[in-house]
């Protein structure tokens, strides 16, 4: 597999990939460069696109947690750090955290305790998925932010000129000006955003205009959309030939078509875990620790394993209706209940679980929209790990050890 | 246990549906397999388990009677759930096998008594169903190692039972065989109950240790022993591997009982949990803020809750009532030496009976008020009852206790 394409895959599954001094972006992907020349590579949409064209195509994109909340905080979070608004918003200038909680109190006309728990809750999520950076008390804007193509601009401009100033003169003891000093000796000098070539204008090139924003269209929703889209709704997936130059476009970000009936999505490339393994769990960068897998595999075995084995399950699939109920989490396992709750809060955000409320105490969790994206083999060795796991002295194990180790 | 050729009813309330008769199949091929060894010809074994549930009440009956035994019409009674052909085909059977036997061979018996062989029998049966005698073949194995370790066994018993558990593993290995080149559905279906676990195969090559040990000279069966056990594990990992082949992607969980799910879920650490995760690659959290949804949330911010308006207030002054009652101590005891005054008049003592008139609601206020009178030391008004009463239904009050209001100072 190329480098490229691994690149992205690891973009894909740990956040903006940090580059050396000087060390250029992989094919596609945009870079971020700050002052000493060290960087973030995000990857990059063919056309200028954004998941944003999903709407015209009323395909959900991927659920955001309390959307609302969050995307408040996010304005505030600009209206904070984006003070020269003749630039570009990114990198902006940091900001106080206690100065985006006041202005987020501003806007909102709150100042209860609870409202300030959902912002701190907002301003870690927009972390966890890089739109913000949250360090020593100053919040910045992240990486995700410099995609805002610059044709939106002007709306934003707009937005940040409507978000009240917060009246905080004389509560403040030290001048947000000091704090950021100390904190940032040079703050945002020579950081810019460079885009990287268009990558895949070998491969649309031969197209008409309508076929490449066909193709466009149906690589974003394959990538983006929360669940498998319909073959029907995209030309670039009814048509044999077009889903061949999808598939290609696909494989140079370590991706691939993965087919449920007349419905498709994307996943990674089998090829991508191996070659990806030998690095680790990315030191920087999102990754599940052992407690967040240990919680997915338990409601793994709940709401698939154990339905599957009472012949509840008719579907041969990782998504399942019977949720996991928490308090079996929280009761019969030996996962701890202190790390059980943040552990259920990243699943969730990731979209690796769905919780499923029903009355008061009823509900609980089943396996998020991301197990879509497994490809077949990936699913099927899901299935003999979680065999070799639970039933090791089983022929069944045996069986599969023994292909395994076959050559 | 033969049907004698009868033909039978089924019983009526149950609708007969399509899982059912396979259920109802697979016992009844597991029955005929148990008594292969022992039925005439072929389909002189039951065919409705219905007929083996009649056995196994009449059983229980039997152990309840105790010494007191069954006659005929207890049996019958025992058995009421079931039809009476049904019951009466089946008791001759169970007679006709000397599986219930008169309590004295003598003709004319009415007493009937159950045999111990059967009902044991049925036990081993019913243990046979649920696992298609994989614990059997554990039990089976657990005492023919005891037995060969016994000083006293003989090296013709130890002979004799390599002999026999080689021909078991080599007939179980044969069924599975057939089993793996059958259909995928069938080996899913029978393959668990067949095949051996790792355990299965290590005792009984413990087994065959211990016999070649103390006896060198079997080695011949015990070589036999040996190629039956690799059959056997062979034939397991087979079936096994055939179902990893064919599984789809998670078909095979079906495959390990729940249980073993549930004691996997609560007793694994957390290290053992996670590692079935290692080497998957998911998607980091990258939801897409468009600038335009971004707009629309702060649009939709809730507003900060405007003030609450006070009710509209008269432009008028209006001080209200208030004011107009006199709360103060003294006013109180003023009114009730008021009260007391008005009442005596000139007199120092007035009869009650003279002053409260006929109306009883004011009445009643007034003795209340002089009750109270009567209670303030600082008031020199005191109440002093009689023990007279006098009744008067015409009258109002129509009860009437006398008394008098006197002035003390």
């Amino acid at each position: 597999m190329k480098p490229s394409a691994l690149a992205h895959a690891r973009a894909r599954s740990c956040g903006p990939l940090p580059l050396g001094p000087g060390a250029p972006a992989p094919a596609g992907m945009t870079r971020l460069t700050r002052a000493d020349s060290t960087g973030q590579a995000l990857p990059a949409w063919p056309d200028g696109a954004t998941p944003s064209l999903l709407e015209e195509y009323q395909v959900p994109p991927v659920a955001v947690e309390r959307s609302g909340e969050t995307r408040r905080v996010l304005a505030t979070v600009l209206k904070c750090c984006w003070t020269d608004l003749s630039v570009d918003p990114w990198p902006g200038v940091p900001a106080p955290v206690e100065l985006v909680l006041d202005t987020y109190r501003a806007l909102i006309g709150r100042t209860d305790d609870l409202m300030r728990n959902w912002a701190v809750g907002a301003l870690r999520r927009l972390h966890d998925s890089a739109w913000v950076a949250v360090h020593d008390g100053l919040v910045s804007l992240g990486p995700r932010c410099a995609l805002w193509p610059v044709e939106s601009h002007a709306q934003l401009q707009e937005l940040v000129r409507r978000i009240p100033e917060p009246d905080r003169a004389e509560l403040t003891v030290v001048a947000d000006a000091d704090i950021v000093a100390a904190a940032e000796p040079a703050p945002g000098g020579g950081m810019r955003a460079e885009t990287g070539a268009a990558e895949f204008d070998d491969l649309l090139g031969g197209y008409d205009e309508r076929r490449r924003a066909e193709l466009v269209a149906a690589y974003m929703a394959v990538e983006h959309a929360a669940e498998p889209v319909q073959e029907a709704r995209f030309a670039a997936l009814r048509d044999p030939a077009l889903r061949h130059t999808l598939a290609e476009m696909l494989a140079r970000r370590g991706r691939v078509l993965v087919q449920h009936r007349e419905r498709w999505t994307s996943g990674y490339d089998d090829g991508c875990a191996p070659a990806l393994e030998p690095h680790g769990p990315a030191a920087e960068g999102w990754a599940l620790g052992v407690s967040e897998r240990a919680v997915l595999t338990l409601v793994l075995v709940h709401s698939v394993a154990i339905p599957r084995a009472e012949g509840l399950l008719p579907e041969d699939s990782w998504l399942s209706p019977h949720p996991t109920p928490v308090e079996e989490l929280r009761r019969h396992t030996q996962v701890p209940i202190g790390e059980l709750e943040s552990a259920l809060r990243v699943l969730r955000h990731a979209g690796l679980l769905t919780q499923v409320k029903a009355g008061e105490e009823a509900g609980g969790y089943v396996p998020g929209p991301q197990f879509h994206r497994l490809t077949p083999a990936a699913r099927r060795r899901l299935q003999e790990e979680l065999i070799l796991a639970a039933g090791p002295h089983t022929p069944l194990a045996a069986a599969v050890r023994a292909r395994r180790s076959a050559p | 246990m033969s049907v004698d050729g009868l033909t039978l009813e089924r019983v009526p309330e149950q609708p007969l549906t399509l899982d059912a008769a396979l259920s109802e199949e697979a016992v009844l091929s597991t029955y005929r397999r148990m008594f292969a060894a022992l039925a005439r010809d072929s389909g002189a074994v039951v065919d409705d388990p219905v007929l083996v549930d009649i056995a196994e009440t009449l059983f229980s009956a039997f152990a309840e009677a105790g010494e007191e035994w069954l006659t005929h019409e207890q049996m019958r009674f025992a058995c009421r759930a079931y039809p009476a052909d049904q019951f009466d085909n089946r008791l001759r059977v169970l007679k006709g096998l000397g599986a219930v036997r008169e309590v004295f061979p003598k003709p004319n018996q009415l007493r009937y008594r159950a045999s111990f062989t059967s009902v044991v029998g049925l036990m081993f049966i019913r243990r046979m169903m649920d696992d298609g005698g994989q614990s059997e073949m554990h039990r089976l194995l657990a005492l023919e190692d005891l037995n060969v370790a016994d000083p006293r066994t003989t090296m013709e018993e130890a002979r004799q039972s390599a002999v026999n558990l080689a021909r078991a593993f080599r007939l179980w290995a044969l069924e599975l065989v057939t089993l793996t080149t059958g259909t995928i559905e069938e080996l899913r279906e029978q393959a668990p109950k067949l095949w051996g676990t790792e355990e299965i195969a290590r005792r009984a090559q413990g087994l065959h240790g211990t016999i070649l040990t103390r006896w060198p000279e079997l080695d011949r069966v015990c070589t036999d022993l040996r190629a039956a056990i690799y059959a056997y594990s062979d034939a397991s990992r087979r079936a096994a591997g055939r179902l990893a082949d064919s599984a789809g992607t998670t078909r095979n969980l079906t495959l390990l009982p729940t249980e073993t799910w549930r004691t996997f879920s609560q007793t694994a650490t957390k290290e053992r949990l996670a590692a079935v995760l290692d080497g998957f690659l998911f998607d980091a959290p990258a939801p897409w803020h468009d600038p335009a949804a971004v707009a629309r949330a702060v649009d939709e911010a809730p507003r900060p809750a405007p003030v609450q308006p006070t009710p509209p207030r008269s432009t008028l002054p209006d001080p209200g009532p208030e004011g107009s009652l006199d709360t103060s101590q003294s006013a109180a005891t003023e009114r009730l030496a008021q009260v007391a005054e008005s009442l005596l008049g000139e007199a120092s003592r007035v009869a009650l009976a003279d002053v409260i008139g006929s109306d009883w609601p004011s009445a009643r206020r007034l003795l209340a008020d002089l009750t109270t009178v009567d209670l303030r030391p600082e008031l020199p008004y005191r109440l002093v009852w009689s023990d007279e009463l006098s009744v008067d239904p015409g009258r109002e009050p129509a009860w009437l206790s006398h008394g008098h209001l006197e002035r003390t100072a």
